[in-house]
């Protein structure tokens, strides 16, 4: 009974549907999404730590991979990356309670000067979903506001976003004021956006390029 | 010259699918294609159509430098190159003004990501659509004088420095309709185009002057 309703949460995350409501991939698909699916899971007693790497992650992994053939594109990726963060808030109190620690803590800003926010958005969805804990900084975030959340806070993990060649030149100041206040070496830093690359972020000293939401998960997980 | 008169912005369904990523004839799935309609349908209500526009004549051009009567003087060889075929140029600001993003803006914060991508790249085609408008006034206003109008260019692409949006915003007191720069030079509603378009005789070949053909930045974001 648990095997099919995990199976069915697998389903639903690939085809987006959130809840029961939700128009799938495949218009057959009806009955609960993964909403309600989660919320049937822990009534039945399957424990969150099965219904996040079985259900929910493993969803996510096949959408991964019908997203790098381009069977799926950015929304269909959006709708499943919805359903599995919903279901990571219902998800959230009962890992706190049975002391399930995150796979870390992630913050992420656009730089000061940019506005641009989809890119972080989007990253910030596909990590929640993929079991971090994400603090988005917002857009336009001052250098001095982002190293004292790294001071204060200690994430593990920093994303920084920018779309622009004027504003992608921020990120290096970033990564300066984080070595100049003793920081560098507490947080590995990510960084993202349209006119970036592998080649600046060695530029910059970034510990890493993420070509998109994706890459970013393979990335951190890589480093777990 | 400023105009708030209503006009009727015509959003292609195909154009917003460009926006949301989709490629090569594929279309969304049936639940992204509601989506689409749904929001086509609200966008209306919060998409506020406003623009300003001045035509001045083109003193000259030296170099990479134009001087235009009004004491503005705009740099960069890619328009150099297209209004020195130009007698006149016109400067313009385009926007849909800021309730659409805000509630882009709304739903992202709620975690509807997917709902509001959809919703800003129904934006961008309607904003795409409005400069498109002015435009055409552009061309009616060029016909009567037999005159033509070139493609639309504007501040940050091409090597025309950003920084010279200052002296659009300048020239056309851009914020009468509301749009303000950041000191990026960066436009809050972010929904707002701003550029030049180059009137001429029909012989210059400015009309058809595209740098895109001879430019090797094929992942441009720009590239027409």
């Amino acid at each position: 009974m648990g095997e099919d309703i995990i199976a069915a949460m697998k389903e639903n995350v690939i085809q987006g549907r959130k809840t029961e409501e939700d128009e799938g991939i495949d218009e057959e698909l009806t009955g609960p999404g993964v909403l309600e699916l989660t919320k049937e899971a822990l009534d039945k007693g399957i424990s969150p730590q099965v219904i996040i790497t079985e259900g929910l992650t493993a969803g996510m992994q096949v959408v991964g991979e019908k997203f790098s053939t381009k069977e799926y594109f950015i929304p269909d990726m959006l709708a499943s990356a919805e359903a599995v963060g919903a279901a990571m808030d219902v998800l959230k109190p009962h890992l706190e309670a049975s002391n399930v620690e995150t796979k870390g803590k992630f913050a992420i800003a656009t730089v000061q000067g940019d506005i641009h926010d989809i890119g972080k958005n989007i990253v910030s969805i596909l990590l929640k979903g993929a079991g971090y804990e994400v603090h988005d900084l917002g857009i336009d975030v001052p250098t001095e506001k982002i190293v004292e959340f790294v001071r204060e806070e200690k994430p593990q993990y920093l994303g920084l976003s920018a779309l622009l060649t004027t504003t992608m030149v921020v990120m290096g100041n970033v990564i300066k004021a984080l070595e100049e206040s003793g920081l560098r070496d507490k947080v590995k830093v990510l960084i993202g956006g349209a006119a970036v690359s592998d080649e600046y972020a060695s530029e910059i000293g970034a510990d890493a390029y993420c070509v998109d939401g994706f890459d970013a998960v393979k990335v951190l997980d890589a480093y777990q | 010259m400023v105009t708030s008169d209503h006009i009727d912005i015509k959003i292609d369904r195909k154009n917003v699918c460009r926006h949301l990523g989709y490629r090569n004839g594929i279309k969304p799935s049936l639940r992204i294609s509601s989506l689409i309609k749904e929001y086509m349908g609200e966008a209306h209500n919060l998409i506020e159509p406003l623009y300003v526009y001045i035509i001045r004549d083109i003193e000259q051009v030296v170099g990479s430098n134009i001087y235009i009567e009004g004491s503005i003087v705009f740099n960069g060889e890619v328009i150099a190159r297209l209004l020195d075929r130009c007698c006149k140029v016109a400067l313009f600001v385009v926007t849909i003004g800021k309730y659409l993003e805000e509630m882009a803006n709304r739903l992202a914060e709620d975690g509807l990501i997917l709902q509001s991508y959809v919703l800003d790249a129904i934006g961008s085609d309607a904003v795409e659509k409005l400069a498109d408008f002015v435009k055409g006034i552009l061309d009616d206003k060029a016909r009567v004088e037999g005159l033509v109008t070139s493609r639309r260019f504007s501040p940050g692409y091409c090597d025309w420095d950003i920084s010279q949006q200052e002296m659009v915003f300048t020239a056309l007191e851009g914020d009468s309709i509301g749009v303000q720069l950041t000191e990026g030079y960066l436009m809050v509603p972010q929904k707002s185009i701003s550029g030049i378009i180059g009137i001429s005789t029909p012989d210059s070949g400015a009309k058809n002057y595209n740098p895109c053909e001879t430019c090797r930045k094929y992942d441009c974001l720009g590239r027409r």
